[in-house]
């Protein structure tokens, strides 16, 4: 045995006199964490952020997909109107809906029923991407985060799925239901507005806002996708084209700031040059992109998402939008999002699943 | 008073609207004053009130605001706190037939009052008693002067579960094993201050008390006008430096918390005090121990060197290469980094031999005989059934007696002979025939009570008190108060929030003493 054996004992308060007790604050001239130079992000975290930062966006632009149809539904005379179907392909989830649903149901009645639409998207069981679903799946992911976004941001978002859950039932009316998804878009804005306010631009921000921009790209190329199937079959003079090209832009709350941007009529063109390649308007998938390389750009071992990130830039910026009002809209929008999915691969494999095998230690700290 | 629920309004984001409607009529102050009287805490020691029915100097403020407040508001400030726990997501977790559920941290808003010249002979009594303890440990892992002096019996140290050879001779930083102690301490019905376990482990509760202090200055801020109250924010600094000074590189250090991970009861305590530190709150899996014994974080920007582990896992899981092959919650090769000096572990693998039941029975002499010096703290008489004689006491005396196991902590597997049915106590008997080693009993300390807002007025409730003492090389610290438990049953003495507790705030306040130290030393 070597250390110092108990008879030569030093341990500290040995015999410490009750008056010598340290009390108070620990001194300014105290060397703590205060000069803590090496600022490390587990990669569990970043994976945690980016997670987050993605459902957050899912449930926000969710809610305003199903807000803005209601709307638009109330605009449109009964048998014009497209029915609810729409907002499940653009959630995704037409496969899960079908087998929840429509094997229970009349086969004869084609039409899904607005509300098991609305029920499924707002909080379907089998419905992982549901508003109610992506807002438990942030809360857990920032349970995880903690330690690494402010407190108010976490308190924010605890708030906001035990409002959602608490007042749910409301939503079971039209009228209940454009308040709870008022809610819940505020409520999202809300934890938006506290990161942008009180969190430190560091990488944590970054991989957040790298997922919250990966998924909004996602999403606007989703709610076009929806618009592509009509566009190709307008009726020669479709009274109601305008009122379905601004429910899309008002779905992406891209109604005012198109307005201003652009002097035309919200058109098939139009509107598929602003929400693709607007370079200023926070939804449209190429400013989303610009953002998201910005991001990746102040991370480290980048280079290959960045990459991948311009690569989805060019797809979008050269993209001919005069032809593909004419045809192959679905096309060019699936490539789009091959390419948004090729971006998250790379970000996967960069950070989120990597081995300890062929990692060497940083250089000494 | 009317029963209220907390549900959750929208908008609420951190902090409650105002709960007390300035322009609503007056409470009914004949009810109001009908509360308190009504309130007869006997034959206990109560905390707030004295044994004439009327406030303790140091409570006559808080008793005063309360019966203007009435009983109305009062419910109406509980539910504003309930409201705000449930917000901000200060959740602990049970575990219901296997299944982890979040529960809501219960608070009881009425404080609990403790003079701050008391406070001042606890504190030292607790520094004391970490100091005396960490010789103890270091001694067990070296020369075991303790056992062949005399003092303990050898079986006390080698017979231990908690004793852990791996950890022989190895010397952690300025000798200290035990940084971080939640002792238990309670009160018995003339308010005499006792020692009950010594946490050395993995104590957790301290969120709570600060958690609680955050709340308290929400829902009662113009208390603090009437009182001058020991702030317990500074503790997290104290933490933040304690963890530093045990860092064996001489920049600035990388201190991480281990936690087993989100499904961990305590979890919210782990994430709070990554967020509070501002460090990284880690899992075994984020870890890695190479060939150099250095401990390594597998960060966005590769492996990152750690430097101090504040770790939230329990011994045995710490480290499959060491302990239990089958835990997937700990770093293969942590005690092999540990043990070389490259990471510091707070607290130190195997601390867990002085938290012991048989070793507290023994904590006067372990004093006594490292200090020289006389302890400052009561401890509990504590019979252990090893030895013959006690073991007959004990099971002739058994419905006096507190019976537990010596090894657990938790409040799993005790027993109160006085509340105990006849089954209960023959199980019990035979328990300690069969296994005498695992059982100590102690006398049944009548446990002072607190005010407590239950559901249709305020009663008296039992309460204990864990205070956290840090310790390092460079010093001691104790947090000014500490979480006082509450058992929320009537008459029931078990107060961990495992078993359904609820907790209080704790003010060290600059007031007039009553206390009775000086007759209990």
């Amino acid at each position: 045995m070597s250390g110092p054996g108990p008879g030569q004992g030093q341990g500290p308060g040995h015999g410490t006199p009750p008056d010598q007790v340290e009390r108070g604050e620990p001194e300014e001239t105290d060397q703590g964490l205060d000069e803590r130079s090496g600022t490390m992000l587990l990669a569990r975290m970043a994976e945690a952020v980016y997670w987050a930062g993605r459902h957050l966006e899912r449930a926000e632009g969710t809610a305003r997909i199903v807000q803005v149809h209601t709307d638009a539904h109330v605009d449109l005379p009964v048998g014009e109107d497209v029915g609810w179907e729409p907002l499940l392909s653009i959630a995704g989830v037409d496969s899960e809906f079908a087998a929840r649903y429509q094997a229970a149901e009349d086969p004869d009645d084609v039409r899904a029923a607005e509300e098991d639409v609305v029920e499924f998207l707002l909080h379907g069981e089998d419905n992982n991407s549901s508003i109610l679903g992506s807002l438990t799946a942030a809360r857990e992911n920032l349970r995880t985060a903690r330690p690494v976004i402010p407190r108010e941001a976490w308190e924010a978002c605890n708030n906001l799925w035990l409002g959602s859950n608490d007042h749910l039932t409301e939503a079971h009316t039209r009228e209940g239901r454009v308040r709870w998804l008022r809610r819940v878009i505020a409520g999202c804005q809300c934890i938006h507005g506290i990161l942008l306010g009180t969190m430190s631009r560091d990488e944590a921000m970054s991989f957040l806002v790298l997922g919250q921009s990966i998924e909004r790209a996602d999403l606007t190329t989703r709610v076009l996708d929806v618009r592509s199937d009509s566009l190709h079959h307008p009726g020669a003079d479709d009274p109601y084209d305008v009122v379905h090209w601004m429910a899309v832009l008002r779905s992406l709350a891209a109604y005012q700031p198109f307005r201003r941007a652009m002097p035309a009529r919200p058109q098939g063109g139009s509107t598929l040059r602003f929400l693709l390649q607007d370079d200023r308007f926070p939804r449209a998938v190429g400013a989303c992109l610009t953002e998201a390389r910005a991001q990746l750009k102040a991370l480290p071992h980048s280079e290959g998402a960045q990459e991948a990130c311009q690569d989805a830039s060019m797809v979008v910026a050269s993209a001919s939008v005069a032809r593909l009002t004419v045809s192959g809209l679905a096309e060019f929008l699936e490539d789009v999002q091959l390419a948004l999915v090729d971006i998250h691969e790379r970000v996967d494999e960069t950070y989120f699943r990597p081995s300890f095998v062929g990692w060497e230690p940083a250089a000494a700290t | 008073m009317p029963a209220m629920r907390a549900t959750h309004e929208w908008g609420t984001l951190v902090y409650v609207e105002a709960p007390v409607d300035p322009m609503a009529p007056p409470a009914d102050s004949a009810a109001s004053q009908a509360e308190w009287p009504s309130y007869d805490p006997a034959p206990f020691f109560d905390e707030l009130v004295g044994p004439s029915g009327g406030p303790r100097p140091s409570a006559e403020e808080l008793w005063t605001h309360f019966a203007e407040l009435g009983p109305i508001a009062l419910a109406e400030r509980q539910l504003a706190a309930d409201r705000e726990i449930r917000a901000i997501g200060v959740t602990f977790t049970v575990y219901d037939e296997g299944v982890g559920v979040d529960r809501p941290w219960p608070f009881d808003i009425i404080p609990r009052i403790i003079p701050r010249d008391q406070w001042q002979v606890i504190e030292a009594g607790l520094v004391q008693r970490l100091s005396a303890l960490n010789l103890f440990i270091d001694d067990c892992y070296h020369d075991q002067r303790a056992v062949s002096e005399g003092v303990v019996p050898a079986d006390l140290v080698a017979g231990s579960p908690n004793f852990r050879r791996e950890c022989v001779g190895v010397d952690p930083p300025g000798g200290i094993w035990a940084h971080i102690c939640g002792s238990d301490l309670i009160r018995d019905d003339k308010g005499f201050w006792y020692v009950l376990e010594d946490n050395l482990r993995v104590p957790s509760g301290v969120s709570y008390l600060l958690e609680n202090r955050m709340v308290t200055k929400h829902i009662f801020p113009e208390m603090f006008r009437h009182y001058s109250i020991e702030p317990v924010d500074p503790y997290v600094g104290r933490l933040a430096s304690t963890l530093a000074s045990v860092s064996p590189s001489t920049g600035d250090p990388i201190i991480v918390v281990l936690t087993p991970g989100i499904h961990n009861s305590a979890y919210f305590e782990h994430a709070f005090l990554a967020q509070q530190l501002g460090v990284e709150l880690v899992e075994g899996g984020d870890l890695v121990v190479l060939d150099d014994d250095c401990v390594y974080a597998r960060t966005i920007d590769g492996l990152e060197q750690v430097d101090v582990i504040y770790r939230r896992v329990d011994d045995l899981f710490l480290d499959p290469e060491a302990f239990r092959a089958d835990s997937l919650l700990g770093v293969p090769g942590l005690m092999r980094a540990w043990k070389s000096g490259r990471v510091a572990l707070v607290n130190a693998p195997g601390a867990g031999i002085a938290d012991d039941k048989k070793v507290y029975s023994y904590v006067p002499e372990i004093i006594r005989f490292y200090l020289d010096e006389e302890p400052i703290l009561w401890t509990v008489p504590t019979y252990r059934c090893s030895d013959p004689e006690s073991r007959a006491h004990v099971l002739a005396n058994l419905p006096e007696l507190v019976v537990k196991p010596a090894n657990e902590s938790g409040g799993y597997g005790v027993l109160v002979g006085s509340q105990a049915t006849p089954a209960e106590l023959a199980a019990a008997a035979k328990a300690v025939e069969d296994e005498p080693n695992r059982w100590v009993a102690q006398p049944i300390i009548q446990l002072s009570t607190a005010p407590t807002l239950c559901d249709d007025a305020i009663a008296p409730r039992h309460v204990d008190l864990r205070p956290f003492t840090l310790m390092g090389p460079d010093g001691a610290y104790v947090t000014r108060g500490g979480l006082t438990r509450v058992a929320r049953r009537q008459g029931s003495l078990v107060v961990n929030s495992s078993q359904g507790g609820g907790s209080k705030d704790t003010w060290v306040v600059d007031a007039a003493n009553d206390n009775p130290f000086e007759e209990q030393s």
